[in-house]
């Protein structure tokens, strides 16, 4: 294995010195690299390419698969501040899973999972580095991957630091602490490099903590600003939907989704988490800003330019993280800059990204039981009696939402946008009767789904123009659109589908050994297109014959 | 892929559910020694709970102690045992003369209570049965028109007996039995119908775009593959689909009035 390693090191096409990634490349949409976490910085995760087009998708062939070995492995480059992990045991799947999209850059592949970080080879799948952080602990779910400057990587732990890598070696060059483990914190962002800026969030709803966007050095890692997802004290904007600065302080509101940039605005954009404690709102009386929120940040010094909050007052776990998917085009006949989300509260929203303002609120699903309504300003209007009680109510959708992480795409050609969705139930007991609830504060109990879907909806309308329904699987999924008039996602039953984007037709599928678990990506290598997709612990890449 | 694995994801598609949710109805064990949580809660509300209420979840004076940066970096006593044996005269806290015994077991108090506080799948749900017995005795009857499959002297007898309310309530919603043990009952049944006319049925084990499997009456696993919408013709039967559609437009005060009922058939 070590020989292999270093004959393919020998064979790197990368000057010493150069940097391997053009901070250029990040600007535009690439075709030849996936340099950030949703290949562009407007989250559409659309393609140009069309190498693979609807006349020969049928013709895509398998070109490798890449299997992760999650933790301390023989060869593995070992770092981290836990104590070195036990040997035997069953291996955690959670290490194995990628959730991450791997950045492509120069040919070389980077991706994590938790405590994990890999550089594979685009063309092959073989495995250059591997780099495995001993873990303090911090709740494993997942990793959404690394970010990238220069020649230097970005990923994050469970037990919260931010790792920096150098990609040429998979050698840490330094790491920082993000947040405290000990509160409850885990972290599974991929960092995202705007400019000099590494923009690197932070999870965690068990111990009522606040939630934070911070931006980092990329040579030093010394942090250059943190925007709170609350107000700090009494009279700060956002302040009056508080009952005091104690609530506010432990009010959650967690950052675990990359956001989204545009460049000519200078603005990037965040969806932020649920409010604490979680499934209960006594304590924290009012609408609990800037949670539930999407929030547009300067990105050179954090200081919030505007916010819309899809969820006022959340009582359900709905975090409004979900990507905020930047689209430019016609509303109501006149070109907009805009800014859409499928969010987690089952609404699909649309909002015009230099203000903030709502354009277009809409119900994704049927089933969505919790809101009284729109008002003026676009929000739903929560319906008090869907909050947790002793004797349970019965709420669609549960907290795991409508849909979820899994990034959706905008399709410019169609016009549409593609979200997986369910139509779920749950009853919310409440468990927690003291005036100061702590943690959840009630138990859910999942009663029951109607299934899973892929939507395109119209932007414009907010209506959706089909759907493809599954009787069991489907749900929320990662999406990628291209040129070549496709749309690829998983079934959740363990395939890998082609649709026409336009009507929903299944062009292709493949059998994979588990479920499409990331968001598919594209690029150009060699001349030819690849298609990667992470499904359980495998990477897999398809090309035409 | 092994059949067991196979079905354990249908079933688990068909119910909504995951596994690990029916596992997390189990309280989890406790993590501190539960003798000495008991030590520790007894001494805690003689000495502490005045000023940080008898929860620890602070009063009058003292800080909640279960979002106390002190308590969640303590290991073992050594912070809290610091602070409780030196006080914080500036924020107006004595000090305590306690042994090393003591603090570790008011530590192991803290602990657990931080450790109940996050872990949501400890949880354990309050008295639920609020609703109106008769009122749901009159629904069941009546309007949910209950008695079109169950009888309370057949299927429903003593069923009160048999489940704890909240999961009598939840089942009442969705009766569905998942996780290993619903390999043994038939639910979800499928009919398969080729071109050439044969009619294949039985219980559903997989479908997906590409993939109709069943088992068939000799027993043994078929599988079709889908060639469209149409070729062969599958029909899938639900007999849980009166629920489905009643979840649609239950209230939840008929709900609670149904789970009062059906308590009381014991």
């Amino acid at each position: 294995m070590m020989t292999k390693q270093l004959l393919l090191f020998a064979l790197l096409p990368i000057a010493l010195g150069a940097q391997i990634l053009d901070p250029v490349v990040l600007t535009k949409p690439a075709t030849d690299a996936w340099p950030t976490y949703n290949g562009d910085y407007s989250g559409r995760r659309f393609s140009t390419l069309n190498q693979i087009d609807q006349s020969n998708v049928m013709h895509l062939t398998l070109g490798w698969v890449f299997r992760v070995r999650a933790g301390a492995v023989p060869g593995a480059i070992v770092g981290g501040e836990g104590p070195a992990p036990v040997e035997g045991g069953p291996p955690n799947p959670d290490l194995s899973t990628i959730k991450a999209t791997p950045l492509m850059v120069n040919g070389i592949l980077y991706f994590a999972t938790p405590d994990n970080a890999w550089a594979v080879d685009a063309r092959s799948g073989h495995e250059l580095w591997h780099y495995f952080w001993k873990t303090k602990g911090g709740i494993h779910i997942g990793n959404r991957g690394v970010g990238m400057y220069g020649n230097w990587l970005f990923f994050e732990t469970p037990d919260d630091y931010l790792v920096s890598l150098d990609a040429r070696t998979g050698k840490e060059r330094w790491h920082v602490e993000i947040a405290d483990v000990k509160q409850e914190y885990f972290s599974t962002p991929a960092p995202i490099v705007v400019g000099n800026h590494v923009l690197v969030g932070t999870g965690g709803d068990s111990l009522d903590v606040p939630g934070f966007l911070e931006s980092h050095d990329p040579e030093t890692g010394a942090i250059q600003w943190k925007w709170w997802s609350e107000p700090l004290k009494k009279g700060d904007p956002g302040s009056e939907t508080w009952p005091d600065e104690y609530s506010m302080r432990h009010g959650g509101g967690m950052t675990w989704i990359p956001g989204t940039y545009d460049p000519e605005l200078h603005l990037y954009y965040l969806g932020t988490g649920n409010p604490n404690p979680v499934l209960t709102g006594r304590g924290r009386e009012g609408a609990d800003l800037y949670t539930c929120s999407i929030v547009a940040l300067n990105v050179d010094t954090g200081k919030l330019a505007w916010y819309f909050q899809p969820s006022p007052h959340d009582t359900h776990d709905w975090d409004a993280a979900q990507t905020t998917v930047l689209i430019d085009g016609l509303f109501e006949g006149k070109p907009r800059k805009m800014l859409a989300q499928a969010n987690r509260n089952g609404y699909f929203f649309l909002l015009d990204r230099t203000n903030g303002k709502n354009l277009l609120t809409a119900p994704m699903v049927d089933t969505i039981n919790w809101s009284k309504g729109i008002d003026a300003n676009g929000q739903p209007i929560p319906n008090p009696d869907k909050e947790a009680t002793i004797s349970g109510v019965l709420v669609s959708p549960p907290s795991d939402g409508v849909t979820n992480w899994p990034p959706p795409s905008f399709d410019p050609d169609t016009g549409l946008f593609y979200v997986g969705v369910k139509e779920s139930f749950s009853e919310y007991y409440l468990t927690d009767t003291d005036p100061h609830p702590e943690g959840y504060a009630a138990a859910e109990k999942y009663i029951t789904s109607y299934g899973g879907s892929l939507l395109a909806i119209d932007y414009q309308t907010g209506k959706t123009r089909w759907k493809h329904s599954y009787i069991f699987g489907g749900g929320p999924i990662g999406i990628l659109t291209t040129a070549g008039k496709l749309l690829f996602a998983g079934d959740g039953l363990g395939h890998l589908l082609a649709f026409d984007p336009s009507n929903g037709s299944i062009l292709w599928h493949a059998g994979l050994s588990d479920d499409v678990s990331n968001g598919p990506e594209t690029y150009m290598l060699d001349g030819h297109q690849y298609l990667v997709v992470g499904a359980g612990d495998s990477l897999y890449a398809f090309l035409l014959e | 892929m092994d059949m067991r694995i196979l079905l354990q994801r249908t079933l688990r598609a068909i119910a909504g559910f995951s596994i690990c949710v029916a596992l997390a109805a189990q309280p989890a064990p406790p993590k501190y020694d539960p003798v000495s949580v008991a030590r520790g809660q007894q001494a805690f509300v003689a000495s502490c709970g005045f000023c940080h209420g008898s929860r620890a979840k602070g009063g009058e004076k003292g800080p909640d102690l279960l979002r106390s940066v002190v308590v969640l970096d303590d290991e073992n006593g050594k912070g809290i045992g610091r602070v409780i044996l030196k006080g914080r005269p500036e924020k107006g806290m004595p000090k305590f003369a306690m042994t090393e015994d003591q603090i570790v077991d008011i530590a192991n108090f803290l602990h657990q209570s931080i450790y109940s506080a996050a872990d949501r799948d400890s949880y354990q749900t309050l008295n639920i049965v609020t609703g109106d017995a008769s009122a749901g005795k009159a629904y069941f009857n009546g309007a949910g028109n209950c008695g079109s499959c169950h009888s309370v002297t057949g299927d429903l007898k003593g069923i009160g007996a048999k489940y704890e309310p909240v999961t009598l309530q939840d089942r009442l919603l969705m009766p569905l039995d998942f996780g290993p043990s619903a390999s043994t009952k038939a639910v979800v049944t499928v009919t398969v119908t080729t071109p050439s006319g044969e009619a294949v049925s039985g219980p559903l084990l997989w479908i997906d775009d590409f993939t109709v499997a069943l088992r068939n009456s000799q027993g043994t696993y078929v599988s079709f593959a889908r060639k469209s919408d149409v070729i062969p013709q599958v029909e899938v039967h639900n007999p849980f689909k009166p629920h489905s559609d009643m979840i649609l437009h239950f209230s939840d005060a008929e709900i609670h009035n149904l789970t009062a009922y059906l308590v009381t058939l014991k």
